[in-house]
Formats: C-alpha cells, sequence, structure tokens
C-alpha cells in the first residue's frame, strides 16, 4: 500500500469570497519544517513580514503614536504631513498617524475575535458533522443554511440596539455570521476523508476516533483551514470598513474603515485622505491574500505528492558507484533506447537536484524488461522520462531517448505528444486515483481514442466495449457507464490497462501496475499483462520494487539504486547470481528463504475478476 | 468547438453588446422645454395632502394647486383663492375662491370641497396636521366664499395656506380610503403618470391639459430621488439631471468647477444646539443663563464655518432667520468665540469645574470635524461633551419620546414667518419639550400674535434680542446652499423652503 | 435527483418560516419610533401615538407577526409605513435592477476568472504571478474608489455611459445594457480578484492530479483536458464561491447602487431597516431566504452533477 496519502483528497467547497483577508491568528506552527518552507517562498516571506510589521506597530500604538486618536483642533483639519504629524491631520484635525496605529488594533483586534468565534463554532461542529454523521450532521447543515439566511443587516442593527455600536460587538456578530463557511469547508473535507482507506485501517488497528480525528483528520483539514482563516480575516475587515459606509458602524471610536468612510466624505476635497487607510486596509489584505496563496502551496504540497515522486533525500552514502555489470544482448532494433539519462529536479532556491545519474537501458520488440530497485531509486523518473511526463520542477538534464530510432529528448511537445497513446502507453501504480471521478468509465476510454485515431463516437464505442473485453471485464457495456468510484481496484486496473491498448502501442510502460491491488488481483493482472505483450508483440518496460513479479514475467532486469543502473541482465542469471551488493541485498530482502521461482509458465486463464 | 472558434465567438458577442450600449448612448439630455428632470434628497410619505410637508411640496405641487401662493419673495397672490380678509381680531379670515375650477372627474372645486380638504388636513395625521390647531371650523358661505373661524389669532395662516396645508385635492376621493396616497387627485399643472412613475424612486408628470391657470414652461416633469448627492452631482455633469438642491459644501465646490453649470445660493437651513434642558431638570448646570451663555461663547463658529462648511454660510447667534421681521443682523455676531469669558461665567454661576453635558448624536448631521470640534471647544471651558451615539430610527425615539437629551445639535429651516418660528421653537411644543418659558416671552408672544404690524414687528425683534441674551439655544451658523442646474434651467429660490417651487423653473436663455 | 430537492425545498420552507419568526424579533428590538419618525421631529405625542396606533405598533410583538403572518401566507405583503406604497409591487420593482446586477456580475466574473485562472494554473510562471498580483490588487483597492473612478472616467470625462439610472430591458434593451455596464464592471473588479484565485488554486491542484498525468500519457492534448477534466474538476470550489457571492450580492450591492443612483434592493434594505419599516424588511428578509436556498440548491445540484462522488456525500 502506498505510503502517500491517495492524491485525490479533495479539498471540499472553497472559502468564500473576496474581500481583504487579515489574520492576526497563528496558523497552528507546523512542526515539520513548513513553516521554513513558507519562509523560503519570496512571496510569504515578505506578505508574512508586512503583517508581522503591521502587528507589531499598531500593538505598540501607545508608544508609537504622538498623540490620543481622538484629539482634535478644528484648525488644523485637513493639515499636510510635518514633523510632529507625519501623516498630516484628518478632516475633523486628529493627527492620523495615531488614528491608524490605534484603530488598527480595533480593525485587527476584532478581526481577530471574529475569527476566534467562527472557528470555535464552524470547526468543531464541522469536525463533528463530517466524521460522525447522521443526526447532528442534518441538523448542523440546517442550522448552517438558517444563519447564511438570515439577513445580516437585521441581526446586525438589532445586537447594536441592544449591545450599543461597540467595534467588539459588531465582530461578534461577523463572527458568528461567517461561521457558516467554516463548518461548510471542514465538513465536506472530514467527509470525503472519512471514507478514505486509512482511516479505517486507523479504527481497526484501535485507535480511538479522538486520536483519529486529531492525528490524521486534521492534517487534511488543517491546509484549507489555515487558507480560509486568512481570507475570512479579510472579510471581516472589509465588512466592518462596509458598515461604516452604511452608518451602522462603531461610532466614534477609531477604525480602518471609519477613517475610509471619512476619506470618502472627503474624497473631493482631500482625495490624498483616502491614502493611508488604503494603503493600511490594502496591505493587509494584500499580505493575507498572498500569505494565503504561500500557504497553500506549501502545506498542499505535501500532500499532493502522489506515490513514487517522493524526492529522496540526498543519502550521504559515500560508497563509489558500483561497476555496471552490463549484458548487452545483440543489437536488433531497439524499441526503446536510454543512453546516459540524467534526470534533476528544481530545487526552490533555484539550483537543480539530480534525481537520476545517467543511465542506458534498452527495451526490445517482444521483451519484458524489468527496472527494479527501491523506493527512490529513481525508476519511475525514468518511465516519465520516456514518456515525457515529467511533473512540475523536473526536466531532463542530458543523455538520449530513442523510440523506435527517434530521438525523443528536445523535441517539441507536439510531436512528443504525438507518439504517446499510439506508439508509447503507460499503465500507472494507482488505479483508483488515475481515474477522472468526475466521467464515467467508458468516456474516459473513448475521449482519447477518438482524439489519437480520429475515429467516431460510434467507432470508438464499440473499440472500448471490444477493450473491456479483452481484459477480461465481464458485463462491459455496463461497466461503460459505471463511475470510477462504482468499480473495484481490480476492475480499474483493467481498465486502465485497456485504455493503455486502446490504440495499439508499440511500447508499454508498466509503472508497479499491481502494487496497488490484492494478491489475488495482482496475479490476474499479472497473466493479462503477459497475455497482452505476447499477443500483440509489445516490448514492455516493468517498473517494480516486487522481485516476484520480476520473476514472473520479466525476461530481463535492470537493477536502479539511487538514480544510476547498477545491473543488468536475464531474468535468470540476475535472481540466481547477483553480483552487484545492491542487487544482493535486495533479494535478502525477499522472505521466503525458498529459491527463486522458475520464469512464468503459461496458464489457462481464468475468467473470473477481482 | 475548438478553442479559437469559442474566443472568437466570446469576442464578437463582446462587440455586438458594446455596440448596443453605445447606441443607446449616455442619458438623454433633455431639450429645454419638453422635459424638467429634478433631483431631490427626500420624498413625500405618500401623496395625499394631509401628508404633504415642505422639503416635499414640490411632488404636492405638480398635482394640487394651494389656495393661496407664496411668490419666490414670499409675497403671497391669489391661487385657488382670489381674496382673503381678516376681521379685526384676526378670528375669521374669509376666503374668496376662484371659480370654474373643477377637478379632472368633474367635480366642482369650492367652498365645500375647501371645508372637506381642511377637515381631512387637520385629522389626517400628517406632520403638519397641527398648523391647524388653531382652526375651529370652516363655514360655507356660498359656493365662492368660505369663512375660517379660528380659535385664535394666528399670524401664520395665510403662511400655511400657501403651503401644505392649503393644499386642495378632490374630496370625491376623500371617502375612497387611501386612494389619494398613491393616486394624487388635484388641480394642479400636471398629472402624474403612474405607469412610468415608481414610488420611492421616480415620479413622472405631464401637463395637464385643462388647467386652469398659468401654462408652465415644462411638458414633462420628472423628480428622481436619490440618497447621496455624489450621484445627483454626476447626474448633472452628464444632463441626465436638470436641476437640483446641494446641501454639501464639498459638493458645492466640486460641481462649481464645471463651467456648463449654472448656480444660485440660498441660505435656508441653520446648524445648531437646541437646548430644551432650560429648567435644568437633565442637566442642572443649563438652568443657569450664565452657563448657556458660555456654551454660547466656547464655539469657534468661525473655524466651523471655514473647515466644516468651507465658509458658505455665515455665522449666526440668532434663530430668527433674515425673512423675518425679528431678524436683527447685529445679532449675528452677538456671542464672539472668547473661552476665557465663558470660563468666568462658568465660575460665576457656580460651576468653576465645569459638567458634564450628554448629547445624542445621529451620524448624518454631526460628522466627525464638528462631534470632535464641539467637543473640543467645550473642552475648553470645562464641559465635557459625551456623544451618545444613535442610530435613525432609535435616535427620534429616545429624543422626542423618552426625552432622554438635554439638547440636540439640529439642521433647522428658517421660515420666513416670525409666528412659524415662534410655535416651532418657543412655545411648549416639540422643540420646546419641557415647556420652559419667562415673563419675558409670555409678555412677547401675544404680541406678536395679534399685534399691529409695526407692534408685532417691535416685539420680534424685542423676543429675538430677549432669546439670544438669554442663551435659549447655541446656534452655530446658517447653512448656504446651492441650487444648481446643467445649464439648460434658470432656477429661482423660494422663500420659506429650501426647495424650489415647482414654477420657479424656466429654461435657461 | 427529485427527491433530494423536494426535500431541501421542504426544508427551505421551514426556514422561511423560522427566519420570518426570528427576524420580526429582532426588528422589534430597536425602539424605531415609526409614528414620530413619520409625523416629523416637531410632532405632539398625541399625534405620534395615534399614529403608532394605526400602523398596529401598540399591540404585543406575537400578535403583530401572527397577524403579518396570516396575510402573508395569502399573498398580501401589505402596505410600506413610510411610502405607503403596496410592498409586493415595491419589491417586485426592485428586483430587476438587483437581478441584472447581479447576474451580470456572476457571468463576468465566471468568464474572466475561469480564464485567467486557467491561464495562471496551466501557465504558471509569470502568468500565475500576473493573476495573483492582480488579485491582490483587486482585494486591496477600496471598493468606492473603484467606484468613483469607474463613473468618473466612463461617464462623466469620456461620456460612454450614463452615470446614473436604470433603464429597463423591457424598455430599451440597449438603454439597459448601458446603464448596467459601468455598475457590473465596478462589482466585478473585486469579484474577480477573489474567484480567480480559487479558480487557480483548483486548477493548480487538479494538474496535480494522476489521472491528469494518465490522460496526458494516452496522448490528450493539455488544452483539451484543461477544458475538459480540469474544469469539471475544478468547477466545485469554485462553483461554492460563486453561489455565496451571488447570495452576497442578492442582498445587494449598496455602495454601486447609491453611486449609480440604482432603485436595487441593497440600498432598499439598509434604508428601510434603518427607519424600521417591518412590512417593506420582512418582504425583503423572505425574498433573500428564498433567493438564498435557491442558489444554494443549484450549486449542490451543479457541484453534484459536475463530479459524481461529491453526490454520495
Amino acid at each position: 500500500m502506498s505510503e502517500n496519502l491517495p492524491a485525490a483528497v479533495p479539498t471540499g467547497p472553497r472559502p468564500s469570497a473576496p474581500a481583504p483577508g487579515t489574520s492576526t491568528a497563528r496558523p497552528a506552527p507546523p512542526a515539520d519544517g513548513s513553516l521554513r518552507r513558507l519562509l523560503r517562498n519570496p512571496l510569504g516571506a515578505v506578505s508574512a513580514g508586512v503583517l508581522l510589521l503591521l502587528v507589531v506597530a499598531v500593538v505598540l500604538a501607545p508608544l508609537l503614536a504622538p498623540q490620543a486618536p481622538d484629539v482634535s483642533s478644528l484648525g488644523d483639519a485637513f493639515a499636510a504631513p510635518d514633523g510632529a504629524h507625519p501623516m498630516g491631520m484628518d478632516s475633523a484635525g486628529r493627527d492620523i498617524l495615531s488614528r491608524i496605529l490605534y484603530g488598527g488594533r480595533s480593525t485587527l483586534g476584532g478581526a481577530v475575535v471574529a475569527l476566534a468565534i467562527a472557528l470555535a463554532l464552524g470547526v468543531p461542529s464541522g469536525l463533528y458533522a463530517g466524521y460522525y454523521g447522521g443526526r447532528f450532521d442534518s441538523v448542523a447543515n440546517w442550522a448552517v443554511n438558517l444563519v447564511m439566511a438570515l439577513p445580516a443587516m437585521v441581526v446586525l442593527l438589532a445586537s447594536r440596539a441592544i449591545l450599543g455600536p461597540d467595534v467588539l460587538v459588531l465582530m461578534i456578530v461577523l463572527g458568528v455570521l461567517v461561521a457558516p463557511g467554516f463548518f461548510r469547508l471542514v465538513r465536506g473535507i472530514v467527509a470525503n476523508v472519512r471514507k478514505e482507506l486509512y482511516v479505517d485501517a486507523a479504527k481497526v488497528s484501535g485507535l480511538s476516533d479522538t486520536r483519529i480525528v486529531a492525528r490524521h483528520i486534521l492534517i487534511v483539514v488543517r491546509g484549507p483551514l489555515i487558507i480560509q482563516v486568512a481570507l475570512v480575516a479579510g472579510i471581516a475587515i472589509g465588512l466592518q470598513a462596509g458598515l461604516e459606509f452604511l452608518g451602522v458602524g462603531s461610532g466614534s471610536a477609531a477604525t480602518w474603515g471609519a477613517m475610509l468612510n471619512e476619506a470618502f466624505q472627503n474624497i473631493q476635497r482631500a482625495p490624498l485622505l483616502i491614502l493611508w487607510p488604503g494603503l493600511a486596509l490594502g496591505l493587509t489584505n494584500g499580505s493575507l491574500v498572498l500569505l494565503a496563496g504561500a500557504l497553500r502551496d506549501v502545506l498542499e504540497d505535501r500532500g499532493g505528492e502522489p506515490a513514487g515522486r517522493r524526492r529522496g533525500r540526498p543519502r550521504t552514502r559515500t560508497a563509489s558507484p558500483a561497476p555496471e555489470v552490463l549484458d548487452r544482448p545483440s543489437e536488433a532494433a531497439a524499441l526503446l533506447s536510454v543512453r546516459g539519462l540524467t534526470v534533476a529536479y528544481d530545487r526552490p532556491d533555484g539550483t537543480g537536484r539530480e534525481v537520476v545519474h545517467g543511465i542506458d537501458l534498452d527495451v526490445h520488440p517482444g521483451e519484458i524488461v524489468g527496472l527494479v530497485g527501491e523506493s527512490g531509486s529513481g525508476k519511475t523518473q525514468t518511465a516519465f522520462s520516456v514518456l515525457g511526463i515529467l511533473p512540475e520542477g523536473g526536466r531532463i538534464g542530458s543523455g538520449s531517448i530513442m523510440i523506435e530510432g527517434q530521438e525523443t529528448v528536445g523535441l517539441p511537445e507536439r510531436a512528443h505528444r504525438a507518439l504517446r497513446g499510439g506508439t508509447v502507453a503507460y499503465v500507472p501504480q494507482e488505479p483508483m486515483s488515475n481515474l477522472d471521478p468526475a466521467f464515467t468509465v467508458g468516456s474516459q476510454l473513448m475521449e482519447p481514442m477518438r482524439h489519437v485515431l480520429g475515429i467516431s463516437r460510434k467507432e470508438a464505442a464499440v473499440r472500448a466495449l471490444d477493450l473491456l473485453r479483452l481484459v477480461e471485464i465481464p458485463d462491459p457495456g455496463r461497466t461503460m457507464r459505471l463511475y470510477p468510484h462504482e468499480i473495484s481496484g481490480g476492475m480499474a486496473q483493467r481498465v486502465l490497462i485497456a485504455g493503455a491498448m486502446s490504440c495499439d502501442p508499440r511500447l508499454l510502460i508498466a509503472d508497479e501496475p499491481t502494487t496497488a491491488l490484492d494478491v489475488r488481483v495482482q496475479a490476474e493482472i499479472l497473466g493479462l499483462l503477459r497475455r497482452l505483450q505476447q499477443d500483440r508483440g509489445l516490448g514492455v518496460l516493468l517498473v517494480t520494487h516486487d522481485l516476484g513479479v520480476v520473476a514472473d514475467l520479466c525476461d530481463r532486469v535492470a537493477v536502479m539504486s539511487d538514480g544510476r543502473i547498477v545491473e543488468t541482465g536475464t531474468t535468470d542469471r540476475i535472481l540466481r547470481s547477483p553480483q552487484d551488493p545492491c542487487t544482493r541485498a535486495l533479494l535478502g530482502a525477499v522472505l521466503d528463504e525458498a529459491p527463486a521461482r522458475e520464469p512464468w509458465q503459461p496458464r489457462e486463464a481464468r475468467k473470473t475478476t477481482a | 468547438m475548438s478553442r479559437t472558434t469559442r474566443t472568437g465567438a466570446l469576442a464578437a458577442a463582446l462587440a455586438i453588446s458594446l455596440a448596443l450600449a453605445g447606441c443607446a448612448g449616455p442619458g438623454t439630455r433633455s431639450s429645454g422645454g419638453s422635459q424638467l428632470d429634478i433631483a431631490t434628497l427626500s420624498f413625500p410619505q405618500s401623496l395625499d395632502p394631509a401628508h404633504a410637508v415642505g422639503s416635499a411640496l414640490p411632488f404636492f405641487q405638480a398635482t394640487y394647486d394651494t389656495l393661496v401662493k407664496r411668490e419666490p419673495d414670499g409675497e403671497f397672490s391669489p391661487m385657488l383663492a382670489t381674496g382673503w380678509t381678516y376681521n379685526d381680531d384676526a378670528t375669521e379670515l374669509t376666503l374668496t375662491l376662484r371659480e370654474d375650477v373643477e377637478f379632472a372627474d368633474g367635480t366642482a372645486f369650492d367652498a365645500a370641497a375647501v371645508k372637506a380638504n381642511m377637515e381631512h388636513f387637520k385629522k389626517g395625521g400628517g406632520a403638519d396636521a397641527k398648523w391647524l390647531n388653531d382652526l375651529e371650523t370652516v363655514e360655507v358661505v356660498d359656493p365662492t366664499h368660505v369663512i375660517l373661524r379660528l380659535k385664535q389669532a394666528n399670524p401664520a395662516m395665510l403662511f400655511y395656506l400657501s403651503d401644505a396645508a392649503g393644499l386642495m385635492a378632490n374630496p370625491a376621493k376623500f371617502a375612497k380610503a387611501d386612494s389619494l396616497r398613491t393616486t394624487p387627485d388635484g388641480t394642479g399643472p400636471y398629472r402624474l403618470v403612474k405607469a412610468r412613475t415608481t414610488i420611492g424612486t421616480k415620479w413622472v408628470y405631464e401637463r395637464n391639459k385643462d388647467y386652469w391657470g398659468e401654462k408652465l414652461p415644462y411638458e414633462n416633469l420628472t423628480i428622481s430621488f436619490f440618497d447621496n448627492e455624489t450621484a445627483i452631482v454626476n447626474g448633472i455633469r452628464t444632463g441626465q439631471v436638470n436641476a437640483a438642491l446641494l446641501q454639501n459644501a464639498d459638493q458645492q465646490i466640486s460641481i462649481e468647477a464645471d463651467p456648463r453649470v449654472k448656480t444660485t445660493e440660498q441660505e435656508f437651513d441653520f446648524q445648531g444646539l437646541l437646548l430644551f434642558d432650560r429648567a435644568g431638570r437633565l442637566t442642572p448646570a443649563l438652568k443657569d443663563p450664565r452657563v448657556r451663555q458660555a456654551l454660547n461663547l466656547a464655539i469657534d463658529r468661525g473655524t466651523m464655518l471655514s473647515t466644516i462648511r468651507q465658509k458658505r454660510g455665515k455665522a449666526t447667534s440668532q434663530v430668527f432667520g433674515p425673512g423675518t421681521q425679528g431678524y436683527d443682523p447685529e445679532l449675528d455676531t452677538y456671542y464672539s468665540h472668547d473661552p476665557a469669558r465663558a470660563k468666568s461665567l462658568l465660575k460665576a454661576a457656580g460651576h468653576p469645574k465645569g459638567f458634564t453635558l450628554k448629547l445624542p448624536r445621529i451620524a448624518a448631521i454631526v460628522n466627525d470635524a464638528l462631534a470632535a470640534s464641539l467637543a473640543t471647544d467645550f473642552k475648553a471651558i470645562g464641559v465635557d461633551l459625551v456623544w451618545d451615539d444613535l442610530d435613525g430610527g432609535s435616535a427620534v425615539q429616545k429624543v422626542f419620546t423618552d426625552r432622554a437629551y438635554s439638547g440636540m445639535v439640529m439642521n433647522m429651516g428658517q421660515s420666513s414667518s416670525d409666528w412659524v418660528v415662534v410655535n416651532e421653537l418657543v412655545t411648549p411644543g416639540a422643540f420646546n419639550m419641557f415647556g420652559t418659558t419667562d415673563a419675558t416671552v409670555r409678555k412677547l408672544i401675544p404680541q406678536i400674535q395679534t399685534g399691529t404690524g409695526a407692534e408685532a414687528e417691535q416685539a420680534a425683534k424685542a423676543l429675538n434680542a430677549h432669546l439670544v441674551q438669554e442663551g435659549w439655544f447655541v446656534p452655530f451658523y446658517r447653512m448656504s446652499y446651492l441650487h444648481v442646474s446643467d445649464g439648460t434651467v434658470e432656477i429661482t429660490p423660494q422663500s420659506g423652503m429650501a426647495v424650489p417651487s415647482i414654477y420657479n423653473y424656466a429654461p435657461a436663455s | 435527483m427529485l427527491k433530494f430537492i423536494a426535500r431541501r425545498i421542504a426544508a427551505g420552507a421551514v426556514l422561511l418560516v423560522v427566519i420570518s419568526f426570528l427576524s420580526y424579533l429582532l426588528l422589534s428590538v430597536p425602539d424605531a419610533d415609526v409614528g414620530r419618525q413619520l409625523l416629523g421631529q416637531g410632532a405632539d405625542q398625541a399625534a405620534v401615538d395615534a399614529k403608532n396606533a394605526s400602523l398596529g405598533l401598540d399591540r404585543p410583538v406575537l400578535t403583530q407577526y401572527a397577524d403579518w403572518l396570516a396575510h402573508a401566507v395569502r399573498g398580501d405583503l401589505g402596505t410600506s409605513w413610510f411610502t405607503s406604497e403596496d410592498v409586493g409591487t415595491a419589491v417586485a420593482g426592485r428586483l430587476p435592477v438587483t437581478a441584472s446586477l447581479t447576474l451580470g456580475v456572476t457571468l463576468v466574473t465566471t468568464v474572466v476568472s475561469f480564464l485567467l485562472g486557467v491561464w495562471a494554473g496551466v501557465r504558471r510562471g509569470a502568468a500565475d504571478r500576473f493573476v495573483q498580483v492582480l488579485g491582490v490588487i483587486g482585494y486591496a483597492l477600496p471598493g468606492f474608489l473603484v467606484t468613483l473612478v469607474i463613473v468618473l472616467v466612463f461617464a462623466v470625462n469620456l461620456n460612454w455611459f450614463p452615470a446614473i439610472g436604470y433603464t429597463a430591458f423591457t424598455e430599451s434593451p440597449g438603454g439597459w445594457l448601458s446603464t448596467i455596464t459601468l455598475p457590473v464592471l465596478s462589482l466585478a473588479v473585486a469579484s474577480v480578484a477573489g474567484v480567480s484565485q480559487q479558480v487557480r488554486g483548483a486548477v493548480v491542484d487538479v494538474l496535480r492530479q494522476d489521472y491528469v498525468r494518465t490522460l496526458r500519457a494516452r496522448g490528450l492534448p493539455t488544452s483539451r483536458i484543461v477544458f475538459r477534466h480540469v474544469l469539471r474538476n475544478a468547477s466545485a470550489p469554485a462553483l461554492s464561491v460563486l453561489g455565496m457571492q451571488f447570495v452576497g450580492l442578492l442582498g445587494g450591492a449598496v455602495l454601486v447602487e447609491q453611486i449609480f443612483g440604482l432603485p436595487g434592493i441593497g440600498s432598499m434594505t439598509v434604508t428601510y431597516t434603518t427607519r424600521g419599516d417591518i412590512p417593506v424588511i420582512m418582504a425583503l428578509v423572505m425574498f433573500t431566504v428564498i433567493g438564498v436556498v435557491l442558489i444554494n440548491l443549484l450549486v449542490d445540484t451543479m457541484i453534484g452533477w459536475l463530479n459524481p462522488k461529491a453526490r454520495a456525500a
């Protein structure tokens, strides 16, 4: 089972609408280096810095402000900035700097209050409702609709009448009104995640619900929640400013919203009045938005890496690269020919980190070549390079990849794309996450076929049915109409294989095609692959860490370790007499004491499917 | 479809919509003579004349006539009444009515109609219903003569008949409960076009072809309501609005910059602190006139006028306006800015350390600058001014019903009729909610009420002086408002009203 | 599906009643003294009391509410205390304005933010930074400043569009378009800033998914993947945001309405609520609740249609 979270963790309905965001709420300190990564992100660092500066300035208002915010001398109204009053005076002859600093306390502090209330109301209830569902969920949903539909204006005026036109009161009410957003966000995420297998696993292993929620679910929720906090804080501030306009503000208390309102009233006379409160609000909002974006990128990156893409931390092994023991077969025209391939990834600071350090590889038509190694050895990177679908930040450093005699390194995307599907095909590792949940199985089968082969819808449908039969799916017609979440893992993998076969490729790259499946299903899929390969004379590059699979299927094996190929040869030789220490270590890890099996013998295909 | 085709379609759609928008063009500039567009910041509660108030009078003038017409300079001239005479003690007012005037459905305008209207106004529960409190009965002598019998002499009666109380509606509609509220029925120069009217937004009138009187220059009249002056200013600049009144000083200055715009100034409202608590019930210190005088001396009217109003207006210490007989120009500057003297007056009155004064604050009237400046000025003489922020609706309740405050900063219109001023501010009533009075006031009021022309004038002047000296109120300044037109209309300000009468608009030459 | 919709509508009806009750209670809290507001400050107390009695304000709140409810279910929403107009007509008259604004802004926002968000999410690099900066600026600018500048430049100076007023579509389609263009533009600026960020985020998320890589491996061009698969999957969060924005706009864009002199729901709500014109406010509240329920239903249905997996949730 992949050690990473299944990549498709939908992050639920995103937070609500724009409005400048502020957060002085401390995001939960990520103990795992996320904070450091955030600071390395330039936008993240700058925005965090700006916000920090604002908060400090506002907290230190009594020290920094030239005078109290409501001291006024009408005769100095609209005065230009000078030594005593660095930002000038407003329409009532009050010092603008003082009002910005003290006003920031109300504004930012108020936002914190609103947020605290919204979080306190929305998050626990969202967690509970998402996790347990049932009655609480229905009731909570209804209550949330109620709060969302309540006319905010009416509520605000009533609360003002009872409790007075206090900024605090306003923000508390705002917090309550905004809580539904958090509830929906958290609930949505938790409800989705609840169904994931690892939660079941945790439950089965005896973890209490609280533990599960705290450990596993909160981690998933944390990212979107933090971003939501940043944005909603902005909304709170924006709303406060907006309410001042409507005359339901905070009376004479200095707030940034009130200052903006004053600027609006005097816009003809002193247009510059808008500068400082506008800047304060703008910087706060802008920083929040950018911070939210940076936080998001940092946090989501952790959860979003699909299996196999884990960037190995540079190991400090000092052993010299083992001498490559190559068994080169006769130079029959190779289907795939890799020479000196290096693959590197961009680090955040701009330098590159090589993950594949110059490998050579051949696949001939009709043969299955296994590419084995531990996780992180670079096998999947090699596979991706051949297909030209390296993920974000990855690129081929140097070397050559020839497919059917055509050089593909440096090929423009369009030309490379022409090879995919028709010449080279790909069977991925994790079946469920490799099917688009929004489209039916049939449509996903048909769409690329129609594009690559240029056939009509009807034709594609017929072919799709044939393909499904080919991969031994019992009721192809019905399966075509199903959605990915309605079929099992084994069926999904068969569909993916069907998809790979759909345009009659000559080279198949299979990336650990059975790792995610049950043992029984594994055998069937492997059998299917072998059969297809034999029937069509495919050349297959089979990436795997499972030596049993190698023994079953592969004609030749290449062993990868740490980005290099340390040994190649026929399956027989590698398994019987491994030369390289890494190979030996791999073999040694096989639990079965018995010697390696005989190569796979053809067997009657069984009709049942997983 | 392919991406390029889709982009192309989008571009085409955009182009078409822009073209359509362009075709319609910006607001229709009305050609002078056929259409007049007026913008306003207030509108009436209903179109039933019983609910008419001065600031919304133009709405009513469009479809109703008054008994007496008040000319722009304040003189009275005949309208639905062609003549009027008082008896000796001014308790009977005989009106001679115009003949051959009919309502739309043929009902005649006659003495019976006048009687029905006056009774409707008095019991109609409108804001100005109290104007007819002194009206005892209306006697129909014959179809063209009617006698108004008053309980006591009321010098403002003719003014009232030229204003809300004089509006004449079709009495046949009084029986149909509430129909007049949305469907006016009068003898006026225009008729409301209900199909194009949206109550609360836009009232559309078209010329009444059967109007008995002088034809007004415009065929069509539209009055549009806005809740802020920015929209009005923009409307004037694009010609979508032909005429409006601007109160805000900044807006006034901004629009004057536009060369096409024509402007005329008028002072009608004054702004000041109206003290209610002269008996010292809520704030004991206010009982002593010296304290009230101190308050007057504490205020720096000059700076306030120049900073808050940008010098649009005139500082004043009196509540009587220049149109009244009681007005004395000298009294405008009776109180100078003299905090030292104010402090010594406070000390002499027994308040050396000052006192606390709590006042209600309605954001729409008292902006930040005013609130801050008053607080600062009073603080300088030791008076701690505490503002109570109130929301629109509840403010009215707290101030006038609950009577929770000693005074209130207000904008008030200055009527051209002395008696109206006296009734509003001096005699016990809403603005004199605690009913304070003194011997001098009691002596002078009857003289204004029943005295001859010269007597009344003298008494009014004396009363005015007395009020100022006793510090009954703390006026700040008269505010200058600006009548603006987009250049196509000539506007004549109206005496006794902040907004011009319907009859005061004409195409610019 | 039908059962789902029916259940939501039923829940919505209950919501309507509950909210109407709560709102009535809340509206009665501030002492708005309607009578005195109508008659003016100078009126005497007896007249004010009489006026309040004539409006039924001297009765206990529950009685007043029951009376209102009894009339409302029959379709009679009463008469405005402040303008004497029939409430139903008054509110209905304002709906087209708000509807035009809301629909216009939503349309513009959807199209522009999807284009921007997809472009930023797919291209990354400079395009991404550009869209992010745009988003920041859009958030940071105060709304009234944007509106004022737009009016000044396009209406007053260039005279391309009218500065104030609203022309009904039924009166003149061209005029309607010209009167709502600038208001929609003013509102769309902030709106696009926000939604494009959401779309960008969602697009980046989806592009990282395994199935996108697999589709690429099968030979589909990126553009096709983006417009079919990415949009489908990225729409859900964007739709939620759009839905919430729509609801917000339903409440009316007060500032824009004020500056452009548009007789919409927003300014109506503010003015009449501060006055305490209960019949009108209650009608507005009812309208808003219905709007919210319907929009949420619509958004959830669309999300369910777009992502079958979410339907199960």
